[in-house]
């Protein structure tokens, strides 16, 4: 299997002086999907957001498919559109309907003719189930509705990873279920991902392996059963926390 | 939020009631302008001349006025033209051509003739000479004693010191002469030539005439004043020269187009003489009986009627003052006036503004006038500011710093580059030490450098802007590359020890856009509108240095948009000027209104957009800017608002927009209240519907759930 990504030994400091990520490295295989699991404030969506360069790691290694991707020249750019990036509160560009809001990566970045961007875009709506509203304003959708369709607007720039940052925690409950259903049905086709969640059940059941992190480092990670018999006491602890809130 | 929603649904249709509504007030404003047929008579009187030969010439010098013509005839008058009597015979040559001045009237006659009255003489002077082959076809006093005649073939001669002397030019039939003191003069003549002295006519250079009239004949010229000149070709064109920021009148000439002939350089009549009134108000003589007066320096040319039959030529004019003149012509014909000629209104001659009425029915054409001359300054000042804006607020937002475009280059690169911008720098600031050192400042006095520098000269030199780049770029580079050369690869915030705190700053983290942006929106935003008006206006001329030559640009179109930009806007320098004014400041203002919205865009959706790829200014015009100019239309609208109030300080500068209207009016008819209440009101309806229109704007633009404002 392919090694689609790697991270050496990443160091994030903000400039208020707060070191998020002390020196986290891990890979992710074709096909893969990895869990990413801990507190809040434990240095997550710092990851995440170093991986595609929204902001600068303060030192470290980033590599797409063996190509260094955090050096100065590297076309940034291209690199964030291989990586298709989904937020906890899904960023949907407010001013343009569902539709527009897909063909606008493809149309820019990809340079499609607005036909062949509306065929992608159809096609991936299909997929995450938002056909019937793709004139819809953002505005006027549920959350749950929201965030798929911000699903299918990473998914239609075809990236080689995706990485989606809670994608869940900022729905109702019941609109939790259709947004996962996505997403593994995702991980079913074989897309490689990286998934920040606090959803331990879905974490278990869909992720190949599992990240836990606290305090900017990995503390342990392994197959998704170490959710099931966690070897640190910082885990233990973690995962009983978290059942208690349920 | 869908409730929000389900309130916004119902907003358009209110709009479109305010709309109706305006539509009836402004079908009501035009319906009640009535057309009215008005009857007019001649603005001249007769006055009988005791003679029947052409009259040609006419003079008025201290009270006398004295009328030349056919064989020799002199006509004085001693009470302002009313009667007249003849003087002694003198010659028998038709005296064609006169001048006063200095105190001096001089008249001659092609064939050589020519006579002289001196200030306290009572007798007339016979300084005739010999011309040769040659003719005489202008002349002009320089002193009280000396005078320039000029001729056929290039002759021109100088009386001074009782003889003549020749100081003839190769070239064409010279025509007229005028000048302005001892020393300045002009001649025109055949084939379009113009040409020019300053030594009191002894040398004489061509101007480029126009290359409309480089095939006429240019018949008469005045040079009325260090800031105007006029001359007219036969075939009815009416040349203009203007002082210049750095050219002296006489330099440039220019065509006039005549909109009230449809935009065309051409009266369409044989012209005989132009005097000059004032700066901008002109009378025309010629042939068939044609008198006529422009008040705005040749825009608008009004034919008047006459009170003699129009096989009449009328041969000269004089003006005694503003509005008292005289006109002679063919078969011993005097008119008089005292109303620059101007027809007047039977019936209306006494205007009564004691009812309100009245008042309304004079001042409101005025009125409107001045409304569209306020509404062409707010449209292109708000065009000109939104773009303005836009460019600067996203200079403002943009998060590139120094650190970031040094770290993208090798360390040496970085420090060579640094080397070089000190260099450039230096040389800059090094090519300004002499002329800061000539401006002769001390202490500190030398904040006012910057305007001594652009004009080093005063109101005799030019403006030079160039100065002012060498001294911005020179310090910039300066700072920059002392900055660049001191990098040693961190780029880090540097802290120092000053008395006893802890100091840091951090020059890495400046965002150059960010700074230029800022120094811009100071500057307009720190000095009071009504001195920007004055700067941008006499100081630096804008009217004239953008309007005229963007005009001249659009020359010879037809168009309708085109023809209304050059002959409405750009020809108009007060205009060019306010809209300028106005623009630039309220780009200052807009700019932080726009700021503000894309900073109240979640910064969420900049993420979003670099993550799929888009640049950073793709991503500003894709999906920042659009969101955040309808979050900004209120606060814009209330910015356009105060533009239109604001561009009632154009009156400074001379514009006559909507204020400036309300105060002529209140000067004819002194109606204090009525006056700027009635402008007080046309405000109101201008901002009231702008505001009117901003707000059905929002509520169209407005999108589900972008936003809080709830109603409008
Ligand atoms: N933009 C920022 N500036 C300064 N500190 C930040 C910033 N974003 C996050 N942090 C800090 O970094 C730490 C890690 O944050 P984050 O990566 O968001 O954690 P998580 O996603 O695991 O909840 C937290 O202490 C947070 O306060
Ligand atoms: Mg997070």
């Amino acid at each position: 299997m392919e090694n689609v990504l790697s991270i050496v030994d990443m160091h994030k400091t903000y400039p208020g002086g707060v070191h998020a990520v002390r020196g986290v490295s891990f890979d992710v295989m074709e096909g893969e999907s990895v869990a990413i699991i801990g507190s809040s404030g434990s240095g997550k969506s710092t990851v995440l957001r170093c991986i595609n360069r929204l902001i600068e790691p303060t030192k470290g290694e980033v590599r797409l498919r063996g190509e260094m991707i955090n050096i100065p020249n590297a076309d940034i750019n291209d690199v964030r559109s291989r990586i298709g990036m989904v937020f906890q509160s899904f960023e949907l560009f407010a001013h343009l309907r569902v539709i527009d809001n897909i063909t606008l990566g493809l149309r820019h970045v990809r340079k499609m003719s607005r036909k062949e961007a509306e065929r992608e875009a159809l096609e991936v709506l299909e997929k995450v189930d938002m056909l019937d509203r793709k004139d819809a304003f953002p505005g006027n959708l549920s959350g749950g509705q929201k965030q798929r369709v911000a699903i299918a607007r990473a998914l239609a720039m075809k990236p080689e990873v995706m990485l989606f940052d809670e994608p869940t925690s900022a729905l109702d409950p019941e609109l939790i279920g259709s947004v996962l259903k996505t997403i593994r049905g995702l991980a079913d086709e074989g897309m490689t991902m990286v998934v920040v969640t606090h959803e331990i059940s879905f974490a278990r059941e869909v992720a190949d392996r599992v990240i836990y992190m606290d305090k900017g480092v990995v503390a342990e990670s392994g197959p998704s059963s170490v959710i099931d018999s966690p070897q640190t006491e910082r885990l233990k602890k973690f995962l009983s926390s978290i059942s208690e809130e349920d | 939020m869908s409730e929000t929603t389900i309130s916004l649904r119902n907003a358009p249709s209110e709009g479109r009631i305010y709309g109706y509504f305006i539509l009836v007030l402004f079908s009501v404003l035009l319906v009640s302008i009535p057309a009215v047929a008005q009857e007019y008579r001649s603005g001249w009187d007769t006055v009988e001349s005791g003679t029947n030969n052409d009259l040609f010439s006419v003079e008025a010098t201290g009270d006398e006025i004295w009328a030349f013509g056919e064989e020799g005839i002199v006509l004085g008058s001693q009470d302002g033209g009313l009667s007249w009597s003849p003087a002694n015979v003198i010659t028998s040559s038709d005296l064609s051509m006169s001048d006063s001045g200095f105190g001096s009237i001089l008249a001659a006659s092609s064939d050589g003739t020519v006579i002289i009255k001196f200030e306290s003489a009572s007798q007339w002077t016979d300084i005739s000479f010999d011309v040769g082959e040659e003719n005489i076809r202008g002349v002009s006093l320089i002193r009280n004693d000396s005078a320039i005649a000029v001729g056929s073939n290039g002759s021109i001669w100088k009386y001074e010191s009782e003889t003549w002397s020749d100081y003839s030019v190769s070239g064409v039939d010279l025509l007229d002469v005028s000048f302005l003191d001892s020393e300045r003069g002009i001649a025109v003549g055949d084939e379009g030539a113009i040409l020019f002295s300053e030594d009191g006519g002894i040398t004489w250079d061509y101007r480029d005439s126009p290359s409309e009239a480089s095939s006429s004949r240019i018949i008469d010229i005045e040079f009325y004043s260090d800031i105007r000149a006029y001359a007219i070709t036969d075939n009815g064109g009416v040349l203009k020269s203007s002082r210049e920021i750095s050219t002296q009148v006489g330099f440039l000439w220019n065509m006039q187009y005549f909109e009230s002939e449809g935009g065309s350089s051409n009266l369409g009549v044989n012209l005989t003489s132009i005097e000059v009134a004032t700066t901008n108000k002109f009378l025309l003589s010629g042939s068939g009986g044609y008198l006529s007066m422009s008040k705005d320096g040749g825009n608008i040319v009004t034919k008047q009627l006459i009170p003699v039959d129009n096989l009449t030529s009328f041969n000269d004019i004089v003006m005694i003052d503003g509005f008292n003149g005289i006109t002679v012509g063919s078969g011993g014909t005097i008119l008089i006036t005292e109303r620059s000629g101007e027809d007047e209104q039977v019936g209306f001659e006494v205007r009564d503004f004691s009812e309100f009425g009245s008042f309304v029915d004079y001042s409101k054409g005025m009125l409107i006038d001045g409304l569209f001359a306020t509404i062409n300054i707010v449209i292109f000042g708000i065009f000109l500011g939104f773009f303005l804006g836009i460019t600067l607020s996203m200079m403002k937002t943009s998060p590139t710093t120094l650190k970031q475009i040094a770290e993208k280059r090798s360390l040496n690169l970085v420090r060579l580059f640094g080397a070089l911008a000190f260099i450039i720098g230096f040389a800059f600031l090094n090519y300004l030490v002499p002329t800061v050192e000539g401006l002769g400042l001390d202490g500190w006095e030398y904040i006012y450098a910057p305007i001594g520098i652009i004009n080093p000269g005063g109101i005799t030199g030019d403006l030079q802007f160039e100065n002012f780049a060498y001294l911005i770029f020179g310090v910039s580079l300066i700072l920059l590359g002392s900055l660049f050369i001191s990098a040693n690869g961190e780029y880090k915030k540097s802290e120092r020890e000053l008395f006893g705190r802890t100091v840091s700053w951090n020059p890495w983290g400046v965002r150059p856009l960010n700074f230029i942006a800022t120094i811009y929106t100071d500057i307009f935003r720190n000095t009071p509108l009504i001195v920007q008006f004055l700067f941008i206006h006499f100081g630096i001329q804008i009217g004239a240095l953008i309007g005229d030559p963007a005009a001249e640009l659009l020359e010879g179109s037809t168009g309708f948009i085109v023809t209304f930009l050059r002959d409405d806007i750009l020809s108009n320098r007060a205009c060019v000027s306010a809209i300028f004014a106005l623009g630039l400041n309220s780009g200052a203002y807009q700019c932080e209104t726009i700021r503000g919205a894309i900073s109240a865009i979640p910064s969420g959706q900049m993420e979003a957009g670099r993550s799929i790829g888009l640049n950073y200014m793709q991503t500003m015009r894709l999906i920042i800017m659009p969101q955040a100019i309808r979050i900004c239309i209120p606060p814009m609208g209330n910015e356009m608002v105060n533009l239109v109030l604001n561009s009632s300080l154009a009156m400074v500068i001379g514009y006559s927009e909507l204020t400036r209207k309300a105060k002529l009016i209140n000067a004819v008819t002194f109606q204090v209240f009525w006056s700027y209440g009635m402008v007080l009101i046309s405000y109101f309806i201008v901002t009231w519907t702008l505001a009117l229109i901003l707000r059905y704007l929002e509520n169209k633009t407005r999108i589900p759930g972008l936003g809080i404002s709830g109603g409008s």
